[in-house]
């Protein structure tokens, strides 16, 4: 579904990314943690399309096209998706008009008919239901004045509608409570399935208690380092970042194990 | 209408530098010619200067004993009397000297080059006399705040104070300016200070009028900053009949960055305002404007204010916050919080109010047992603290605070609790 | 933006630019007393009003054009100007099938429903073309009410007491330099009366046109609202795309009395000339509602799409106790479009409201300022001002500059200033473009989300029509 070859990504003349490859198959769900500025968020956000980054080197294949020539929204039709790590305000647009605009687009992408607001309304209630979410989140407007957990369930919600091939999720424990992150690993825990995948971004192994991830790379230094089963969180969580400081060498060596 | 001969008398009687007669005596051709602002002018739709021309002025004729007592200032200290150096705690040294000696030992090359060609800048352009000039060499740092004071004994008189500020690259300083006079006599001050901070510099400046209660001071300051400088002003208007003061800032450089601070308190039948202007000509500077103003018994308080953000100013980041507090039923605030963008890549704000003191905040504190008076100095003084920032930074706390609070509007009825 | 069609791109942003192929009443060019005279005759007017007309024209003639507004324009030949148009169609049509129907074709292209039975729209319209009002529609069902919804000639004609009561007691014919012409000139326009106690059951709405070359208009609307009266008018202007400027200075007066709500819409779209800044409109116009009695209600909705340049500043005047006024505006400037527009709101009464929320939006080489009044007088005791006055800037070109005057005379006033200005985010576009929305889409979106505090003001249909607009103005703004 995801092939990452080689991927080289720098922000203005600073290499970020030095040389990333991974795989995902549908029905997968992989988990890539490392330090902060180890480049998990630059990966997250090259994948959906952010400009500003230069990608020198590397090709990233999605569900068998080249992704990086495809404006954002593109790859969003084509069902990539990312929750952010910082949810955006949007004054004065409401969520519902948000899901619904993202929705029909999505759909007159596919040639399929574009949902009106009554059906619509009826197809989300029990995604919301699901996330715990009051009918009233739907009118206000997208994100303004939502706590941080709201937030973060908000970006599950829109995961929940536009029911995407590949979802990246960008940090989504962070700043969590622990009743937040049950709802939220609901939330994805009950998006998975053969058809889809699913790659996680995080520091803490925490959110991998509660979604149970196939497989887990380390990213430190703008390379994976290691990837290994989920007891590499487990061991990360134990050991710390810390021991990955000649993770230079170490990723020669791992460097087979990176390809299942 | 103007009283030319009162102008160009004050001319004859300045020799000093000899090289800026010709420059002095066109600037003087250029008010002349124009006169003094009035109210169909669009920056001088608030204040009237017509009772300037129905004054008697003149040029202080000779040194006028000194009336008016030095107070301790907690630095070193210059002080003028009538436009004339009286006491001196120091003598001259490279750093601060007179500005006529400065100028006539080689020219200082931005001097006359900041203040812009308005009338009363080029009135003062043309009849400022000894004048005071603060410089600092790159990366040097002045241990002590640099006071001027200048003060007003000789009634009808006008006065050009004019100050020449240059911080060389990376220097620092404080410098404080005080404007007063003899209370019982009206004289018309017209000050203009030009500072240019170099790349790095960093001057912290407090400008306290405290003029007598028939005076008129029209003041101008005028600011450019290169790369990454910093200047951070406190205006304070405590006094005065007809005060304005002009404030302009330039951030050249990239990276430059403003912090404009003020408190003006209009009573009596006093007019106080501040004009600010804030032009971002590079990218990446910052500009926070904060004035507090308070109009109490038939005062006018008037705060003006223009951010301008110039074509390719990309990154400018300008912020306005003007807060007025009317204290009586004849009083008056006006605001004029502006904002001009020729850029996108910005973010502009501002802010204002006028309203009056919160009732609930009043009756809270007496409540607790605080009488009206006590709460209302209280809550005033929480008001203007908004505004005083940079005192502790600048150690001057302690000398400016006991004149502000002696200045807040105080209640006029006192109740008194059982 | 990429677009191939830079040609289609340009025809696309002025829908309305076509021109109507109709026999005008010949007229000549230029302005002296006898032109006055002969507007005059033509309308067969009283003789109160040319008096009033003459007094304005002499005053005018003191007078020079006001420099102060961030506006630049050549010069305006106001002796090239031709200051009446009228289709020949003699007078004025007594039904709709008396209507030139090459007129009611133009209507049916601007989407005007001019036939009564379009009327399920449930609006009532007044349609002035270029000088002089075509068709009111509904007349007769709103007379049973006793309200009186025609053109300004008629009013003229039947009901001179009301039009001599009200006429420039809002607007003085002395009040400024457009103002003062458009009194000396006015050719027609709408009047509303609505008496004592009764609310207009449907939206009354005038479409403005300006069809003939070289023609001003200068069309005069009076809102009447009596004692506990209210009543919801919209406005809409188009013209067609032509290389010179032309001048439209119109004057709306509104009158509320005691406990009276008066509610004033506006999408205003008239030609805003080319990328280039050839032709266009020059919209100069003075708006202004007296509440003049208590508790009376007066609200101005503005959405400026069009013109080369937008001169405006509608207020009101809260005389009456407990009374309040409002703004609301949408203006967006595209291209060379200027705009110089904001509020007056000039508090008198005890207890006083007014709220000023206005939203602008500068693309391109457009430039959009706002400028406004609060004035609270000593006797306004307890007077609230809110105002609120956000910029949108997109691309480095654009300009956005606010000028708010406060003037508070009243210690228990309290007014609020907060005006704030930025570009849209990069990262709120990402982040809808990473859900699947194009960028024009996404622009749009923020756009109207942005507006929404003013749009959310609008009657329905005219909403639906400001946000297409909008999106139709903004067309090739991001690139």
């Amino acid at each position: 579904m995801l092939e990452i070859r080689n991927l080289h990504v720098s922000i203005a003349g600073k290499p970020i990314l030095k040389g990333i490859d991974l795989s995902l198959r549908p029905g997968e769900v992989h988990a890539i943690m490392g330090p902060n500025g180890s480049g998990k968020s630059t990966l997250a956000q090259v994948l959906a399309g952010r400009e500003g980054y230069e990608i020198s080197a590397g090709s990233v294949r999605y569900l068998g096209r080249d992704l990086l020539p495809l404006p954002p929204e593109e790859r969003a039709r084509a069902g990539l998706f990312l929750a952010f790590q910082y949810p955006l305000e949007i004054p004065g647009v409401a969520n519902a008009q948000l899901l619904r605009t993202a929705l029909n687009g999505q759909r007159r992408a596919r040639g399929e008919a574009e949902i009106d607001a009554f059906d619509f309304l009826e197809f989300v209630q029990d995604k919301l239901a699901l996330l715990g979410m009051d009918e009233s989140f739907l009118y206000r407007a997208v994100n303004e004045g939502f706590s941080g957990g709201e937030k973060k369930r908000n970006e599950i919600l829109q995961m929940a509608v536009l029911a995407p091939r590949l979802a990246i999720l960008d940090e989504t424990d962070s700043g969590l409570d622990i009743d937040a992150l049950h709802v939220v690993a609901r939330g994805v825990n009950s998006l998975r399935s053969n058809e889809r995948a699913i790659l996680l971004v995080t520091h803490y192994q925490r959110l991998l208690n509660f979604i149970e991830p196939d497989r887990v790379h380390v990213l430190a230094g703008g390379r994976i380092v290691r990837s290994g089963g989920p007891g590499l969180a487990l061991e990360l969580e134990a050991k710390g970042y810390a021991w990955l400081a000649d993770a230079q060498t170490v990723a020669q060596t791992v460097a087979e194990e990176a390809s299942p | 209408m103007i009283a030319l001969a009162a102008y160009r008398d004050a001319l004859s009687r300045i020799e000093a530098p000899p090289g800026l007669a010709a420059l002095r005596r066109t600037h003087l051709r250029k008010f002349l010619q124009a006169g003094l602002p009035d109210r169909q002018h669009e920056d001088w739709r608030y204040t009237s200067l017509a009772h300037l021309e129905h004054m008697p002025l003149h040029a202080p004729l000779a040194p006028t004993p000194a009336l008016l007592a030095l107070e301790a200032y907690p630095g070193e200290l210059r002080a003028w009397l009538d436009d004339r150096p009286v006491q001196q705690d120091v003598p001259p040294s490279a750093v601060l000297g007179a500005l006529a000696d400065v100028i006539g030992a080689g020219a200082l090359p931005a001097f006359g080059s900041l203040a812009p060609d308005s009338a009363l800048a080029r009135l003062n352009a043309a009849l400022w006399r000894e004048g005071a000039s603060l410089r600092v060499p790159a990366g040097e740092r002045l241990a002590r705040p640099v006071f001027l004071r200048f003060a007003a004994a000789a009634a009808d008189a006008m006065l050009h104070p004019r100050v020449f500020v240059h911080l060389a690259e990376g220097a620092e300083a404080i410098l404080v300016e005080h404007f007063l006079g003899d209370p019982g006599i009206a004289y018309w001050q017209n000050p203009v200070t030009e500072i240019a901070l170099e790349a790095g510099a960093r001057l912290t400046h407090l400008r306290l009028i405290e003029e007598g209660p028939l005076a008129t001071h029209t003041g101008l300051t005028a600011v450019r900053q290169e790369r990454d400088s910093r200047y951070q002003a406190l205006n304070l208007t405590l006094g005065g009949r007809v005060t304005r003061h002009e404030l302009g800032v330039t951030l050249a450089g990239p990276g430059a960055e403003a912090r404009l601070d003020g408190v003006f308190i209009a009573d009596a039948r006093n007019s106080a305002e501040q004009h600010v202007r804030v032009v971002h000509q590079a990218p990446h500077g910052t500009s926070r404007t904060l004035y507090r103003g308070l109009a109490d018994g038939r005062g006018r308080g008037v705060f003006d204010a223009r951010a301008e953000v110039q074509p390719h100013a990309d990154g400018s980041d300008a912020r306005q916050s003007s807060r007025n507090l009317l204290l009586s039923p004849q009083a008056e605030i006006d605001v004029k919080p502006q904002l001009v963008i020729h850029a996108d890549d910005i973010q502009c704000s501002h802010g204002a109010t006028v309203g009056s003191l919160d009732e609930d905040a009043l009756f809270y504190l007496r409540s607790r047992g605080i009488d009206t008076a006590g709460a209302r100095q209280l809550l005033l003084e929480a008001f203007v603290e908004e505004a005083l920032g940079l005192l502790d930074a600048a150690g001057l706390r302690g000398w400016l605070m006991p004149r502000l609070l002696a200045s807040l509007p105080r209640a006029r009825t006192v109740e008194v609790r059982p | 933006m990429s677009n191939p069609d830079l040609q289609q791109q340009i025809e696309r942003e002025y829908r309305w630019g076509f021109v109507t192929d109709i026999e005008q009443e010949p007229f000549p060019q230029g302005l002296d007393e006898a032109v006055i005279r002969r507007i005059s005759a033509q309308k067969g007017e009283p003789a109160f009003l040319l008096e009033w007309r003459l007094k304005a024209y002499r005053h005018w003639l003191t007078l020079r054009e006001p420099t102060w507004a961030t506006v630049t324009h050549p010069p305006i030949d106001y002796q090239g100007i031709q200051y009446y148009a009228a289709p020949r169609s003699g007078n004025r049509p007594k039904s709709l099938a008396e209507v030139d129907p090459q007129l009611l074709a133009t209507y049916e292209k601007l989407g005007i429903p001019l036939q009564e039975r379009e009327a399920l729209a449930g609006i009532a319209v007044d349609a002035v073309f270029d000088s002089v009002s075509v068709a009111t529609t509904f007349k007769d069902k709103l007379e049973t009410l006793g309200i009186l919804f025609c053109s300004f000639s008629e009013a003229v004609r039947e009901h001179p007491e009301l039009v001599r009561q009200y006429l420039g007691s809002v607007v003085p014919y002395s009040d400024n330099y457009f103002a003062c012409l458009n009194a000396a000139v006015f050719s027609d326009g709408s009047f509303v009366y609505v008496p004592k106690g009764v609310r207009c059951p449907m939206e009354l709405s005038t479409y403005f046109r300006i069809n003939a070359s070289n023609t001003g208009q200068f069309e005069r609307t009076l809102v009447i609202a009596d004692v506990g009266a209210s009543v919801s008018y919209l406005e809409g202007c188009t013209a067609p795309r032509r290389d010179e400027n032309q001048l439209h200075a119109a004057v709306v007066e509104l009158i509320a009395l005691k406990d009276a709500r008066i509610k004033y819409s506006t999408v205003q779209n008239w030609y805003p000339g080319d990328a280039e800044g050839q032709g266009g409109i020059y919209n100069f116009v003075t708006k202004r509602g007296d509440c003049r009695g208590e508790r009376a209600h007066i609200s101005w909705t503005q959405v400026e799409t069009g013109s080369a340049i937008t001169w405006k500043y509608p207020g009101c005047i809260l005389r009456g106790d407990g009374s309040v006024g409002e703004f609301y505006s949408v203006a967006l400037t595209h291209h060379r479009q200027q705009a110089d527009t904001g509020s007056k709101m000039i508090h008198i009464g005890r207890d006083t409201r007014s709220t000023i929320v206005s939203k602008g939006i500068s693309a391109g080489h457009g430039s959009n300022a706002y400028r406004g009044l609060v004035k609270v007088l000593a006797g306004a005791e307890g007077a609230r001002n809110h105002t609120r006055c956000d910029s949108l800037l997109m691309g480095p070109d654009c300009a956005a500059h606010t000028y708010p005057y406060i003037e508070v005379k009243n210690p228990s006033a309290r007014v609020e200033h907060e005006a704030s200005a930025s570009r849209i985010g990069e990262d709120q576009l990402f982040y809808l473009r990473s859900r699947g929305l194009g960028e024009e889409d996404a622009i749009n979106l923020i756009v109207n989300g942005f507006c929404k505090e003013v749009f959310k003001e609008l009657p329905m249909e005219f909403a639906v029509e400001a946000q297409k607009l909008l999106a139709v103005s903004l067309e090739g703004a991001v690139g």
